[in-house]
Parts: structure tokens; C-alpha cells; sequence
């Protein structure tokens, strides 16, 4: 059938010019006029700026100018909802004198080369009121947090409540209470965050920046510096890695917009690895309790999850891992609540599975708990309280086939071998354990249009706002094309990354994929109706006889009414094996079966790579990712590549990877529900759970180094 | 701008002529962790003085049996030597845990031996550092403890040396042969590196001007069978928490000789001469590895934020006691 995506597996469309180092990232786009602009982040963690001597620094060689709150031209405040515009961090950068975390950007120095606005920055004496920084999380004051991700209660919050939790506990014969904590985890994407702005008078700018959002940023920036939408262009053709700290303007990226104007020249500016720290977001530490009750046959009755995360003093955002609870097992009695401290850190933000990641660590080590007290199967458990429904919405899940994940992923892995006694298996002198958890993301969709044209040559383009941050977007895109309109992929060209092009739609909530495949098969179909051509060589004649340079057609893809009577869900299951060398405290992870259900997968090796991707960062998060502030001075103390460990290709096993489920055609026209995040959510659950099955000791606090293996 | 001085030095003669031409001056070889602390702002060196190009580089077999590795001697290359391999497996072991292959392809041995501290108040000047600004004061003292020292601190600082490689020579007896204003000199491996005290801003005994121009291994025959083992965070690519080099000449059923540096617990590698002691003379058993352990860390004062070295570090060296005296490998 024309227009049926079929999940052809295909190598990345833009991997030639990634390797070869033809891809332009944006700090590499080349102007003869630059200016180069270095931040200065504040020395305290609390307080006030008293005095800047930026006198001394602009009389330095090459020093064009020194921005502080006393002289940066005007930022007006942007609407600040997902609908129109966001950004990262409520307060306007250098709006005012007072110092809210270490870290956060007093100055920006802009000069003529990026080594002497380095100095200049260096150089820049600020004389501040220090204030004593709350930064310990155990020291925090916590409050019932508002709506998750900065947005009103209304869009998605971790309180909720059915039932009568704790009268439905206390008559279960079967329970289970535990607290897990889950680490600060900084963002480190490969590519440091970046900007170029290129004002063509004070009406007009162009900005080269990365972005998960290219209208969202398009609509920000418009706001902030008062400009007409169609005056702000947006340039992002490539992501060097996003995982949700690409998708609105960060203070420093404010900032250079607004001295590029000042200046009338364009500006760069670029975060060192150092600074990304405070200024390129985190995700916030958690800590969780979980409490199950079930009946003796492993049926529970009641599940209450609270937990508690920090934000910033300039920004409400809550790591809302409660939210996911009521997604998962089937519990007549729910309570699920969210605290939230404000303290002295940098701004947590989006982390790929915000809320899910940490909310799965500790129901899904709660739910291997249970078994454990049950003497019961964790597969058998998960199947035994699978929810039809969503416990929230009260609506049918589409397409759920998680059922078959756990099924598949114990098939791949062998699971019937193992011994369900702990430290029963040994290889080689090593403690071995086998530990699973479910896996779980939601699948949205947001609006987003696209633009295909047909050329005489028999090659057609597709152009939208879209992006690409390493995810598979462009080969995806190419795929869906060429499969709608009957033409080896080959023949596809792809355009993302510009404003100028139709609204592509956010990369982020796993959403890429699910929004803009429709518009894309939308738009092919139309190309073929506009023409009354049954297929593309029929178009392609008429084309041609009619001597025009191209045939084009737009479609614009939104969710219909189908939200009001399915919930959309993607599902897991993560199966790994664990080697414990007890004495030393060391632990390799050996083997993993990640098995997703995400409807349609359209293209199985990129689908496969985001998912081993999820799994290393989810090892990450298991077993060593972990930022940290001085309790005192309230500054990093892990700020560098060096100190902030991620799992090197030494860490991480072989990553099979299955899909399992049908397409998702309730959701959308193609039936893909997006695969981005899903694949890191369990991971760290299914780690616990093996050093458990292991050892017999049950490690509950992330990351699981060796200090807590050779612990009491 | 910090601007400085770059010059090729074209002899040893030239090398030292040129460093005492300027003021705070320095050398450089490789300059994998120079280079960093230039731009990270800690050193401010007004004249660097490249010495990557003298002769210091040969790997040689000594009268007597001793090995001479050339201060400007990569980390790869002695690594990657198959006599020293086979002579000293443990040192090849140390080497490549650290640091990456990139990294151990540049690095020389002498600036393997002067890299510094990694400590986060260290390299980050925003903080208050006794090592980096005299009497400035040390935060870690009430902070961030993970990386820090549980033997040999000072209340002036509690900075550990982060090199692996180190902690094998210390193991090995190495001796240091250094070049200098006043002429050569030779300096023991276990006095080579500081411990802090009152002045935690010199990390060696390396007087301004000294070129370390070797590093000389003398025979050993329970090194083939020696071990390094190093714990830390991931696989690959982290320093080490704790880590041990253990050297035991067993024979007709005795430990005739032992050696046991441990790694990433003090400003310097850190010999337990007390469980070196024990061992000699002792059957290779569990029991006397248990006590040698309990040995070596008798005396260690763990602060808050690392007291768990305390137990690592303890069957570290039960390990690698228990694997040398099994015929060494993979620890």
C-alpha cells in the first residue's frame, strides 16, 4: 500500500557529513565581523553583587564592552508557557544585583577574540554580600510542589490520589516500605552549548543555535527582544546531543542576543564544559519512599509513592517522578505525592525521562522488593498487576503490548534459568545477578507541518523546522518520505533546522517522530492528490510536461480527538546481568535486553541505537553519575569530564534490542508513538535489582559505587 | 591576557640555561595536565620551556640488571615495552589504567611523576586552595571529601597525588635521577614525592630548574609476579579511589620480601611499611594477607566524606597480596 511506513533499516542520512566533519554545528558558522563573548560566573552561591569594576576590564586589549544588570539593553519578559514561548530560567539574565546560585552568569565580557574575552572575564573583579547558600538537600525545606516541568498543576503533577491508602495497607498481608534516592545528574552532551547572533539592524537578527524547539525558540526570542516572529531566524541544522537541555534559550544565550544588538556585530558565545555545570541544567536529586501492599497472591491493593526533588530559587521545575505511578500497576487504593525545596543550586531542567527516570528507579526496585517478600516470579509480578487503563485518565490504553515486552525480554535474556535465591549464581570466582524492571514513557504529540517538494529529476525534498540532536530525525523523515511517495530513499533530500521552514514541531517528550511523520505522509499524499497522479512517476511526467521547476504541497499534522478516548503509553522491559566482585566492591554490568513497545518503529537500527543510547545513560545513572555542590560555599565541586563519570565503552555490555507490539494507529496516521526517552527509564531499577540477586544487599541510593557495595 | 614565553630548549645545557633566564618559568614535555592548569587558570607560568625534544627518552637495560626509563619516555612507550612487560608487569598495569590512549601517547614519565592533584578546590580557582595560594585556606577540610587523603594530610591540606603509575615505581624502589643548576642528583622514589605539611604548595623535592631526566628500576624478581590494582567509579577513565601496587618474593614457602604502595590516599604513593614488615619471613597465607591488611591501614585518619577508603583500601591490599602470591596477572 502507498503511504504505509514499513520500518525499512536504514544508515543515518546525515552520518557522512557527521563523520567527515562536513556538519556545521553552531559555533562553527563563520563571520567576518565576530565578536567573542565569555561569561563570568558568580564566585557565591548566595547574595549580592555590591561592585563590578568593569572599567579596568574594558580598558584591556580588545575588550569591546563588559555587560552587567547595570547596562544590558532591555529584555522583555516572554510569555514563558509551552504554547508560545519558554525559557529555561524565569529571571532575565543580569536583570538585577542578586545572586541566587554558584555559578549563575554576573558579567558577560564580549572582545575581539574568544582568548581575550576569556581574560577579560577572568580579570573582572565583582565584589559581593555573601550570604550562607542552602545547598544540602537534607537540610531543605519541602513544600507540596505545583505543577511538574514549571507549568501550572494543571499539566501534570505528582500529587493524586484514589482510594483510601492507608486503611487498604493495613489489611494487606503483604507489604513492603522503602526509600531511594536518586544522584544530580548534569548534563554533558557532547556538544558544549553554543550561540551566534547576528543582528541585521536593531529589527532583524539572525541566531545560530541548537535547538530541540526551532519555532519555540523563533517565538521566544521575537518576545524577549521585541521583534517581529518572521525577524527572529532560527539556524540549527545540527544537535551535537540535546536530552532535553537544547529546547529553550538559556540565560547566556539571552545575553549574547542582547549584546549582539548593543554592539550592532555579530557575537559567539560558548559555554566551557566548566560553566555548562551551572548554566546547561541538571536534573534535580530525588528522594522517593514507596510503600506496596498486596494480597498473598502478589495482587496489590495499594500503592502510595512521595518523593521529593529541589529547584532553583529562579525557576519551578519539579523532577516529578511520582507522576509515573499510577501509569503502571493496577491498585484500587493510589497515593502518590511531590515535594519541592527551593534552594541555592544551579536551574534543574529536562533530562531525557524527566520524572519517569528516578520515579521508575524506585517503583521498580519496590516492585522486585515485593516479589522478593512474595517468593514470587518480578516478571509474573509486573504481568499479574498490569493495568488495562490509566489509573488517572480512567481511559483505555492503545495498543499496549507491554505484556509482551516482559515475555520477549525473559525469552532473549533466558530468565527462566535463573535462581530466584539470592547469591545462587557465581562465574568465574564473581557473584552473578540477573535483574529486571519495566519500562515505561508516555507518547505525545504535538503539532508540526512539512513542505514536500518534487523536482523534474525524480529526487524530492522535504523542508520543515525540525532537528535532529543525534536522535535519527533526518534518516526517519527520509524513510517516511520516501515510502509515501514510492522513491528509493536515496532520492530524498531532507532540510531541518531552519525558521523559515514550516514549524517542525519540539523534539522533546520523545515527540519528534510521532508529530512530524504525519505531516510528512500528509504532505507526500497531497503532492500525488494535487496532481490526480496515482503514483510518483505519474507525477513526475506531469511535472515534467508542465515545465515547472517543482511540484510542492504542505500539510500541517495535529492530534485529534483521539486523546479523549485512548491513553497513549509506550512500554518496556530491561533485563541485565550483573557481575559482583564482593570483596573489591566492583560491579560490571555484563548483559542487557531492552525490549520496547513503541508502535511503529520506522526505522529499526536508529530506533535500536536511541534505545542502547537510553541504556548506557541509564548504566550512567545506576552506577556513577553524580554532580555535587560544596555544602558551604555552595559552588561545583564536580564540574569537569573528569569528576562527572558517565559510562565509557568499558562499562557498557552488549545492548540487545527488541521491539515487540503493533503499530499505534489510534495515535496517529503512521502508528509511532517516538522512542527517545523510553529507553532509559528501568535501567537503574534493573541494575539494583541485580546487584541484589547477587549479593543479598539491597542499595537503594544512586549511584551504586563502590563505597556502597563494600558498605554495611 | 596571560601572555608567556614559549622557547625549544636544543640540550640539556639550553634547557636549564633558558628556565634560569626567567622567572617563574617551567618546563614542558608532554603537557597533558600543564596545559590544563594554564587554561584552567592555576598556573600563570611566564615562560614555558619546551623539552620534549632532548634525548631523555631511551628505555635501557643497565649493568646489573637494573632498567633505565628515560624521563621523556611516553607512558605508551613503557608501557607498550615487552621487556619491562615481562620484567615489571605491574607498571604496565598502572599505566594503562590511567588517564586514555590518546593522553598515555603524549605523557612522559617525569611529567607523569609532576602531574598534581585533581582535587576540585584545587582546579578550580573560584575556591580557596592552601596548594595553590599559600594560606588561603582549604575548603575541602569541611567539604567534598570523596577524592581526599586518609594518610599523611596535613591541616593545611588533604589533596591526594593522582598518578598510577607512581604508585608501581614506589612499589618497584625506583630512584629518580634528576639534572639541575648544581648538577645531577638522585632521589629516592619514596622521598621524591612530599607530603604536605605546613607547605602544600611543593608536591616533590624537585628544586626550580631540575629536569628529571630518568627513572631507574633496580632488579626484582618478585615483580613478575607483582600486581597493581586499581578501584574507581567506571571501567576506564577515573581516578582511582584507592589503588595498590604489591610486590612479594616468595620462596621455599616464605615471603622473603614484600612491597605494598597504595594509591589515591595520600599526597604521595603511600608505602604500609608496617605490613611489609609483617609479611617477611610469614607463610603466604589468607590469614597473614588478612593482618597485613589490617596493617596497612592501621594508621589511616579518614575524614567524614571518605571513610569508606579506609575498608576499600584494606582489601585492596588483601587482594593484591592474594593474587601476587598466586603468580600475579589480573588483580
Amino acid at each position: 500500500m502507498k503511504g504505509e511506513v514499513t520500518g525499512a533499516a536504514a544508515s543515518r542520512y546525515e552520518g557522512r557529513a557527521k563523520v567527515t566533519g562536513a556538519a556545521t554545528y553552531s559555533a562553527e558558522f563563520k563571520f567576518a565581523n565576530l565578536l567573542y563573548a565569555a561569561i563570568v560566573p558568580s564566585r557565591i552561591a548566595k547574595g549580592k553583587i555590591t561592585n563590578i569594576d568593569a572599567g579596568e576590564v574594558e580598558r584591556m586589549p580588545g575588550v569591546v564592552k563588559v555587560f552587567t544588570h547595570l547596562n544590558l539593553p532591555k529584555v522583555y519578559k516572554p510569555t514563558n508557557d509551552f504554547v508560545t514561548s519558554k525559557i529555561y530560567e524565569e529571571r532575565l539574565p543580569l536583570s538585577d544585583a542578586v545572586v541566587h546560585y554558584g555559578g549563575q552568569i554576573v558579567a558577560v565580557v564580549v572582545a575581539d577574540t574568544f582568548e581575550r574575552a576569556r581574560a577579560g572575564a577572568a580579570a573582572l573583579k565583582v565584589t559581593y554580600a555573601e550570604e550562607k547558600p542552602s545547598v544540602d538537600s537534607a537540610k531543605a525545606e519541602y513544600k507540596t510542589a505545583p505543577g511538574a516541568f514549571g507549568e501550572g498543576p494543571e499539566f501534570k503533577t505528582g500529587q493524586f490520589q484514589k482510594g483510601t491508602f492507608a486503611e487498604a495497607a493495613k489489611a494487606a498481608p503483604v507489604k513492603i516500605e522503602a526509600t531511594y534516592r536518586t544522584a544530580n545528574e548534569l548534563h554533558a552532551p557532547m556538544e558544549p552549548h553554543a550561540i551566534i547572533a547576528e543582528w541585521a539592524d536593531a529589527e532583524s537578527v539572525t541566531i545560530h543555535e541548537h535547538t530541540q524547539w526551532v519555532a519555540g525558540s523563533q517565538r521566544a526570542y521575537s518576545e524577549m527582544f521585541g521583534v517581529a516572529t518572521e525577524k527572529v531566524r532560527i539556524i540549527s541544522p545540527y544537535i551535537g546531543g540535546g536530552f532535553g537541555s537544547k529546547a529553550l534559550p538559556w540565560p547566556h544565550a539571552i545575553a549574547c542576543v542582547a549584546a549582539a544588538r548593543e554592539l550592532k556585530r555579530p557575537v559567539k558565545l560558548v559555554l566551557s564544559r566548566r560553566q555548562m555545570t551551572a548554566n546547561a541544567g541538571h536534573r534535580s536529586e530525588t528522594e522517593q519512599t514507596v510503600r506496596l501492599a498486596a494480597e498473598a497472591d502478589g495482587k496489590l491493593v495499594a500503592i502510595a509513592h512521595e518523593g521529593k526533588c529541589v529547584t532553583s530559587p529562579v525557576e519551578v521545575f519539579t523532577e516529578n517522578g511520582t507522576g509515573v505511578t499510577p501509569t503502571m500497576y493496577a491498585a484500587p487504593n493510589l497515593l502518590t505525592a511531590l515535594d519541592l525545596a527551593v534552594q541555592n543550586v544551579p536551574t534543574p531542567t529536562f533530562m531525557r525521562a524527566p520524572g519517569e527516570t528516578p520515579g521508575m528507579f524506585a517503583l521498580e526496585c519496590a516492585m522486585d522488593e515485593l516479589a522478593l517478600q512474595l517468593k514470587m516470579d518480578p516478571v509474573k509480578l509486573r504481568i499479574l498487576n498490569e493495568t488495562k487503563s490509566h489509573q488517572r485518565s480512567g481511559l483505555p490504553y492503545s495498543a499496549k503490548a507491554f505484556r509482551e515486552c516482559l515475555e520477549t525480554g525473559a525469552e532473549k535474556f533466558g530468565w527462566a534459568k535463573r535462581t530466584q535465591q539470592t547469591r545462587s549464581m557465581t562465574r568465574d570466582g564473581l557473584l552473578v545477578g540477573w535483574g529486571m524492571a519495566a519500562s515505561t514513557f508516555p507518547g505525545q504529540r504535538f503539532g508540526a507541518s512539512a513542505k514536500v517538494r518534487l523536482l523534474p529529476d525524480g529526487t524530492a525534498q522535504v523542508l520543515t523546522a525540525a532537528n535532529d540532536m543525534g536522535t535519527g530525525a533526518y534518516t526517519v523523515v527520509a524513510i517516511t518520505a520516501a515510502q509515501s511517495l514510492g522513491l528509493p530513499i536515496e532520492k530524498i533530500k531532507v532540510e531541518f533546522g531552519d525558521s523559515r521552514l514550516p514549524d517542525g514541531g519540539l523534539a522533546g517528550g520523545s515527540m519528534m517522530t510521532a508529530t512530524l511523520a504525519p505531516a510528512v505522509v500528509g504532505a507526500c499524499q497531497k503532492l500525488l492528490a494535487q496532481v490526480k497522479a496515482e503514483n510518483v512517476e505519474a507525477a513526475l511526467d506531469i511535472l515534467r510536461k508542465s515545465g515547472k521547476a517543482a511540484l510542492e504541497a504542505t500539510d500541517t499534522a495535529f492530534p485529534g480527538e483521539e486523546g479523549k478516548k485512548w491513553h497513549f503509553q509506550s512500554w518496556g522491559a530491561q533485563f541485565c546481568e550483573v557481575t559482583v566482585d564482593e570483596a573489591i566492591g566492583r560491579v560490571r554490568v555484563t548483559r542487557f535486553v531492552s525490549v520496547m513497545n513503541i508502535g511503529k518503529v520506522i526505522n529499526p537500527k536508529t530506533a535500536a541505537s536511541q534505545v542502547r543510547g537510553g541504556v548506557a545513560m541509564g548504566l550512567g545513572a545506576a552506577l556513577m553519575e553524580e554532580g555535587a555542590w560544596d555544602k558551604s560555599t555552595g559552588m561545583p565541586v564536580v564540574y569537569d569530564l573528569a569528576g562527572y563519570h558517565f559510562p565509557t565503552h568499558a562499562d557498557v555490555p552488549r545492548v540487545d534490542v527488541f521491539f515487540v507490539g503493533e503499530p499505534d494507529l489510534n495515535f496517529n496516521p503512521v502508528g509511532a508513538r517516538g522512542v527517545g526517552e523510553i529507553g532509559i527509564t528501568g535501567v537503574a531499577a534493573a541494575v539494583a535489582n541485580a546487584i541484589y540477586h547477587a549479593t543479598g544487599k539491597r542499595l537503594r541510593d544512586l549511584p551504586l559505587t563502590p563505597d556502597k557495595l563494600i558498605g554495611g | 591576557m596571560h601572555n608567556f614565553a614559549f622557547s625549544r630548549a636544543t640540550s640539556p645545557a639550553d634547557a636549564l640555561a633558558r628556565h634560569a633566564a626567567t622567572p617563574n618559568a617551567t618546563f614542558i614535555a608532554g603537557g597533558t595536565n600543564l596545559v590544563d592548569r594554564m587554561k584552567s587558570a592555576i598556573e600563570a607560568p611566564a615562560a614555558v620551556v619546551d623539552i620534549s625534544r632532548l634525548e631523555f627518552r631511551n628505555i635501557e637495560r643497565l649493568p646489573g640488571g637494573s632498567w633505565r626509563i628515560g624521563g621523556l619516555a611516553t607512558n605508551t612507550a613503557v608501557a607498550d615495552h615487552p621487556e619491562l612487560r615481562k620484567e615489571y608487569p605491574l607498571l604496565a598495569r598502572a599505566i594503562l589504567s590511567g588517564a586514555s590512549q590518546q593522553i598515555r601517547n603524549v605523557a612522559t614519565v617525569g611529567g607523569n611523576l609532576l602531574q598534581r592533584t585533581r582535587c576540585s578546590y584545587f582546579t578550580d580557582p573560584a575556591f580557596a586552595c592552601n596548594k595553590r595560594v599559600p594560606g588561603s585556606g582549604c575548603p575541602a577540610m569541611t567539604g567534598f571529601q570523596r577524592s581526599h587523603a586518609i594518610f599523611g594530610a596535613s591541616d593545611s591540606c588533604i589533596a591526594v597525588h593522582p598518578s598510577d603509575m607512581c604508585v608501581a615505581l614506589a612499589a618497584l624502589d625506583a630512584t629518580v635521577e634528576v639534572l639541575g643548576p648544581k648538577g645531577e642528583r638522585k632521589i629516592g622514589f619514596d622521598e621524591f614525592h612530599r607530603l604536605p605539611g605546613a607547605s602544600p604548595d611543593r608536591d616533590t623535592l624537585l628544586e626550580p630548574g631540575e629536569i628529571i631526566t630518568g627513572v631507574v628500576l633496580p632488579p626484582m624478581p618478585g615483580a613478575k609476579t607483582g600486581v597493581y590494582l586499581k578501584l574507581r567509579d567506571r571501567a576506564s577513565y577515573s581516578f582511582a579511589l584507592v589503588s595498590v601496587a604489591s610486590v612479594l618474593e616468595i620462596s621455599g614457602g616464605k615471603i622473603r620480601a614484600a612491597r605494598v604502595a597504595l594509591g589515591g590516599v595520600a599526597h604521595k604513593p603511600w608505602r604500609a611499611g608496617d605490613a611489609e614488615k609483617f609479611l617477611v619471613g610469614k607463610s603466604p597465607t589468607e590469614a597473614v594477607f588478612k593482618q597485613a591488611a589490617d596493617l596497612a591501614v592501621r594508621d589511616a585518619k579518614p575524614l567524614p566524606g571518605n571513610a569508606f577508603k579506609v575498608e576499600l583500601a584494606r582489601r585492596a591490599v588483601k587482594r593484591g597480596l592474594t593474587v601476587s602470591a598466586a603468580g600475579g596477572g589480573v588483580a
